[in-house]
């Protein structure tokens, strides 16, 4: 995953439930990587070559079905698709079989789960812990994508400060979960000069986005608040505000003259 | 060093290259270590050497020789008689001296013979020791082409005799540690090996009024040498081979003289890029004219990374978060507070600078003890297994090196190489 993940469980449960979310998000990362041989690889593998992919890992068809089905829920803004020639290739452009658990192209296109799957094994390992009996646990990955089961150890809600990525030292937001997930993301670092380690494009566009913004969103769900989170930062200023529809927590935008702007 | 001194620093050693090389993959994997470690002290039977070429490494060999257990100088041989006469006094007094190798090998009483001859003259001198019965010790490179590092590895099956090649990586207990270090998976998988040996010197000596250039400088021309890849690259890319287990499937580079042009012939730049079989690469340079990052092999694995030259293994796990620890710790001691987190900042990906761990075990001479290994191989008539292997294909990754910057494209792996 090339993200450094973090289990902490407080309280009653079984004796190997970190194990067995460790073993939950392990697996989610053995399907979904693409940069060592997996499902998801092979999967591309079959798109590039134009070829009807045969969706074989249970974990891998569960991630598409999930993508598939927020693509309203994101205004289609948030897009595993890669296109192999121009960014014109969209998740639309696919026949996407639920049944027969096949995905199909008629342009080279791959897949890439960044932007969903740390969320998404977030949540398998909630899921775990759940079920091992944990009631009380903060997960990270990455600290950019939290997730925590119950209240606080000492009651409460979890309260995390987000950092200004203009200025570590500052605190942009601070957030408040209870059973909840919270995903985080950025166009920028450490001061505006810092260099990008990837750029967002915008779905259709071959354009990255390059408006310095940032986004937090709140949600039961860790892979629902990483589509969102992502979508955000594509987003234009309408679209921002149409995905702002009060079932969860969204704070968005550091563009200094944005419409949307709401950290205060 | 009193005697006793460097006999307490050779035990640790030797323990340092046994424990290096003990356990089951490492017994099957690096056998020559603990074989050349295990040599014993042979008092008057001990292994008698002709050393041909007395120049500074031919020196450096005797000096090295005079230490081990189980092998001693017998003769000595050089046609330039400066470096004759700067060898006598690492040897004992009487032994015997020639300007001709051919008249050293027609006088017997040798049982085999080291060469520290121009890279030309290394497959030649091989026949001839060999044609004479003798057992053969040579320096790296090989030889200067690919046919004649084959040729020499043919007339050491047909004649029966020992033919080891100087590659004392193999024996030095920081690489056989790192080795072993590297299969446990500590690192991870093993995708690719930067390897670099800069320098910032003419590479060249001076030219005495009694020689010439061509002799005395014999590394800067194209007859003799194929410069730094045959006398610097060679040694990285065999750790490169014994690392990732395998041969390159092809190698590109290029090469140029950049820097030096004072009428050499070789290359005093190279970059290449050896592939293998997974995509996995070695990436090499060598250069005369910047020092700053010397010599050393980086072992980049997907958990971690190896540096040999300097004893290093680093992790690839980042420094913990210590937000979520003092969140830990806040709630054993009934502390509730705002965690900081990390956020979505991005932090550039500059190099890590943390001084990673030690792999143990600094510097000793190898190079004594590859020696003994070869006396104990001489002593039974068997080669130390898997040790030709490794210089071979090292040397023809050197030569095919050198074609490949030749031509400006990428050359294959030979298919037509002798077997080992």
């Amino acid at each position: 995953m090339g993200t450094r993940v973090e289990l902490y469980r407080f309280g009653d449960g079984a004796a190997d439930a970190l194990a067995l979310a460790q073993r939950a998000i392990e697996q989610v990362d053995d399907a979904l990587t693409i940069h060592r041989p997996s499902a998801a690889t092979a999967l591309n593998e079959a798109l590039r070559r134009g070829e009807t992919g045969v969706i074989d890992d249970p974990l891998l068809l569960d991630a598409l079905i999930r993508i598939d089905d927020a693509r309203a829920m994101t205004e289609r803004l948030f897009d595993p698709t890669v296109d192999m020639r121009r960014a014109t290739v969209r998740w639309e452009r696919l026949r996407f079989d639920r049944s027969a658990a096949t995905l199909a192209c008629d342009a080279p296109a791959a897949l890439d789960f960044g932007g969903f799957g740390k969320g998404y094994a977030l949540d398998r390992a909630v899921t775990a812990l759940r079920d091992a009996g944990v009631a009380c646990a903060l997960l990270s990955a990455g600290e950019s994508s939290m997730a925590v089961i119950g209240e606080h150890p000492l009651g409460g809600a979890w309260s995390f400060a987000v950092p200004d990525p203009r200025d570590a030292d500052r605190t942009l937001v601070e957030v408040a979960l209870i059973d909840e997930a919270l995903s985080i993301s950025s166009t920028l670092g450490l001061g505006l000069a810092a260099p990008e380690r990837a750029a967002m494009v915008r779905p259709g566009r071959s354009a990255a986005v390059v408006a310095p913004r940032s986004a937090v969103v709140v949600d039961a769900s860790g892979a629902v608040a990483e589509m969102l989170s992502t979508a955000l930062i594509v987003a234009d200023d309408e679209a921002a505000q149409r995905l702002q529809d009060g079932v969860r927590r969204m704070l968005f935008d550091l563009a200094p003259a944005a419409p949307t702007r709401i950290f205060a | 060093m009193t005697d006793k001194t460097f006999e307490f620093t050779r035990r640790t050693f030797l323990d340092r290259v046994l424990m290096a090389s003990a356990g089951g993959v490492m017994a099957t994997a690096t056998p020559w270590a603990a074989i050349a470690a295990r040599a014993e002290s042979a008092g008057a039977g001990k292994v008698r050497l002709g050393v041909i070429g007395t120049g500074d490494r031919g020196r450096a060999l005797i000096q090295n020789i005079a230490k081990t257990r189980n092998c001693t100088v017998a003769a000595i041989c050089d046609n330039y008689a400066p470096h004759l006469a700067k060898a006598r006094q690492w040897v004992a007094a009487g032994t015997a001296e020639f300007s001709d190798h051919r008249k050293m090998l027609e006088a017997r009483g040798l049982d085999a013979v080291v060469i520290a001859t121009p890279l030309h003259r290394h497959a030649q001198h091989t026949f001839d020791a060999m044609d004479a019965g003798l057992h053969v010790w040579c320096e790296k490179a090989m030889a200067r082409t690919i046919a004649d590092c084959g040729a020499m590895v043919e007339r050491a099956r047909t004649c029966g005799k020992v033919l080891q090649i100087g590659h004392q990586r193999m024996f030095h207990p920081t690489y056989l540690n790192a080795w072993r270090r590297v299969k446990a998976g500590e690192i991870g998988t093993v995708t690719q090996i930067r390897a670099s040996w800069h320098r910032n010197n003419a590479w060249r000596r001076p030219v005495p009024a009694d020689s010439d250039d061509r002799r005395i400088n014999w590394r800067l021309y194209r007859e003799s040498s194929a410069g730094l890849m045959t006398e610097l690259a060679t040694h990285q890319l065999q750790v490169g081979n014994w690392f990732l287990d395998a041969v390159p499937t092809r190698v590109i580079g290029s090469g140029s003289i950049c820097f030096w042009k004072d009428g050499r012939e070789v290359y005093d730049h190279v970059a290449l890029i050896y592939e293998y079989a997974g995509g996995r690469k070695l990436i090499y340079t060598s250069l005369l004219n910047n020092a700053r990052y010397g010599c050393e092999e980086q072992i980049q694995g997907s958990k971690g990374t190896i540096e040999p030259e300097l004893g290093r293994i680093y992790q690839e796990v980042p420094p913990r978060s210590l937000a979520l620890q003092r969140m830990q710790a806040d709630v054993k001691r009934g502390h509730k507070r705002t965690i900081p987190i990390g956020g979505a900042t991005w932090f550039p990906e500059l190099p890590v600078t943390t001084p990673g761990e030690s792999l143990g075990w600094g510097e000793y001479d190898e190079t004594m003890l590859q020696f003994e290994g070869f006396g104990e191989a001489v002593r039974s008539g068997k080669p130390l297994p898997g040790l030709l292997q490794q210089a071979y294909n090292a040397s023809v990754a050197s030569l095919l090196g050198e074609q490949a910057m030749d031509r400006g494209e990428a050359v294959a792996w030979p298919t037509s190489l002798v077997t080992v």
